[in-house]
């Protein structure tokens, strides 16, 4: 195995505290929360599975007994047995795409319940193409409310639509009020423009 | 490509920005010796990003010198040097992109500048015959998605996925030319896809105004001609980058991580949302 050190990207010499700090960073990252569904789920959930092994060794090494750190991964298969498409779920799963859709597709008119468009979004997911899925899971949804994963898959995508990185989000938007920031700031500038006016420049 | 993939300068260690600087010096003195002074001009941010990623992934930048700037004598300039092919890549993907989108051009264009493309589409061909000579590769994988974005395009039901797939489909496949093993090849592809399928939206979203008036195809143009919503466009752009950064953190990269970080957080956001606040108050005033 690696060092366990390079695989966490600390130096052996960091602190407890550091080594702490960069496990719950990666943990965060590669945490399967952020790979659901996505096809990639699998390597994020190995990369898991190191960093925590990882940090058990580090912890071993520093005479502390067993860290804390491999709570993580839990198991996140669907409830695939008592499906109808179980075929297709075990498909999916090993990411062959066009098999599952050939089954798929191949499903009378009559079969096509919430769970066929659930597994149709999830091939246009796995294929990258989000909007197909977008609508596929939108249906589902529709289809069986009270269905936890085709609520969870849709609400993913939703969470994806919003995230907008880095902090210059759009400010802009339509409705702005009557008073941004710079309107307080000109306000600001255009009252220390009639002080200095005065000759009492403060 | 079309120069979205940018860094947010402001938010760059100078140190960094001068390692991102040399990145682009030394691919465009590249482009000089492999093709021919001209093609430089064809040099785009895309490409530098490419090079980068090339260089981080591989390790192989190997050091920096300095030497005066072929454009501008009087200047000095800071060069990365590279052990492997980096930048002969990036230089024959630029060259070879700008081929294609020559030619592409030629038919969409009125009468003058179409002359003038004719005029120099020769030099372009012979580049990039020159370049796909060594890379046969790249230039498979680019007129393969030309031809798909052409049938993409003049497919009545062209869905915004469908009309993203071929560039998003050549980015996945040139970024995983360099995979090492088949986790490698999938994480690649999956964040080549999501990156590439971005750069042709955010394409989209930026010509949408300039396409409905003058009838071109648009994704994001129904078949009524009405542009679609504004916080739509923004989904779909999000998502797609959403996307292309969950895969991007799997991939193994500590040199240069500091820019490619920036960028994938900061510099295409910032571009992204620069488009997108242009489309709300161009599509409010109409």
């Amino acid at each position: 195995m690696n060092n366990p050190y390079e695989v966490l990207g600390v130096s052996e010499t960091a602190s407890d505290e550091e080594i702490k700090d960069a496990y719950r960073r990666l943990a965060k990252k590669y945490h399967p929360d952020n790979y659901t569904d996505s096809p990639l789920s699998d390597i994020a959930e190995q990369k898991m599975k190191e960093i925590n092994e990882a940090y058990d060794q580090i912890n071993q090494i520093r005479q502390k007994g067993r860290g804390t750190g491999s709570a993580g991964s839990g198991n996140y298969s669907g409830n695939g047995s008592s499906s109808q498409f179980y075929s297709v779920r075990i498909y999916i799963q090993r990411n062959m795409i066009d098999q599952a859709e050939q089954i798929l597709d191949s499903a009378p008119q009559g079969n096509r319940t919430a769970e066929w468009f659930y597994l149709k979004g999830m091939c246009a997911y796995r294929r990258g193409w989000s909007e197909q899925a977008f609508s596929y899971f939108t249906t589902a949804c529709n289809m069986n409310p009270g269905n936890g994963e085709y609520r969870a898959a849709l609400n993913n995508m939703q969470n994806q639509r919003a995230y907008n990185y880095g902090g210059y989000n759009q400010t802009n938007v339509g409705n702005q009020s009557d008073c941004t920031c710079c309107d307080i700031c000109t306000t600001i500038m255009c009252a220390d423009c009639l002080c200095d006016c005065c000759r009492m420049g403060c | 490509m079309f120069g979205y993939l940018q860094v947010q300068k402001s938010e760059l260690l100078v140190r960094e920005f001068e390692a991102y600087k040399a990145v682009y010096c030394g691919l465009c003195k590249q482009m000089g010796k492999d093709y021919s002074f001209l093609t430089r001009f064809s040099l785009s941010y895309d490409c530098a990003y490419y090079a980068m990623l090339l260089m981080s992934f591989h390790r192989s930048c190997s050091g920096f010198i300095d030497r005066r700037c072929t454009f501008n004598p009087l200047k000095k300039c800071r060069f990365a040097l590279t052990e492997s092919d980096s930048y002969g890549k990036a230089a024959a993907f630029s060259v070879i992109s700008a081929y294609f989108k020559l030619k592409d051009d030629i038919s969409d264009s009125r009468l003058f500048k179409r002359i003038m493309y004719r005029m120099i589409l020769p030099f372009f061909s012979h580049w990039r015959k020159k370049a796909a000579k060594k890379y046969a590769d790249i230039d498979n994988l680019i007129s393969q998605m030309m031809d798909l974005q052409y049938e993409a395009e003049h497919n009545l039901e062209c869905s915004v996925d469908r009309a993203a797939h071929p560039t998003a489909f050549l980015l996945g496949n040139i970024f995983s030319l360099e995979a090492k093993d088949e986790t490698d090849r999938r994480v690649l592809y999956e964040f080549g896809y999501q990156l590439g399928r971005w750069i042709y939206l955010i394409d989209a979203a930026d010509d949408v105004v300039q396409d409905k008036k003058s009838g071109n195809y648009n994704p994001f143009i129904d078949s009524n001609g009405k542009i679609a919503k504004v916080d739509y466009i923004a989904a779909v752009l999000n998502q797609s980058l959403a996307r292309a950064y969950d895969a991007y953190n799997l991939i193994d990269l500590t040199d240069f991580k500091g820019i490619l970080d920036n960028m994938i957080l900061k510099g295409f956001p910032t571009v992204q949302n620069k488009i997108t606040d242009k489309l709300y108050t161009e599509v409010k005033n109409e």
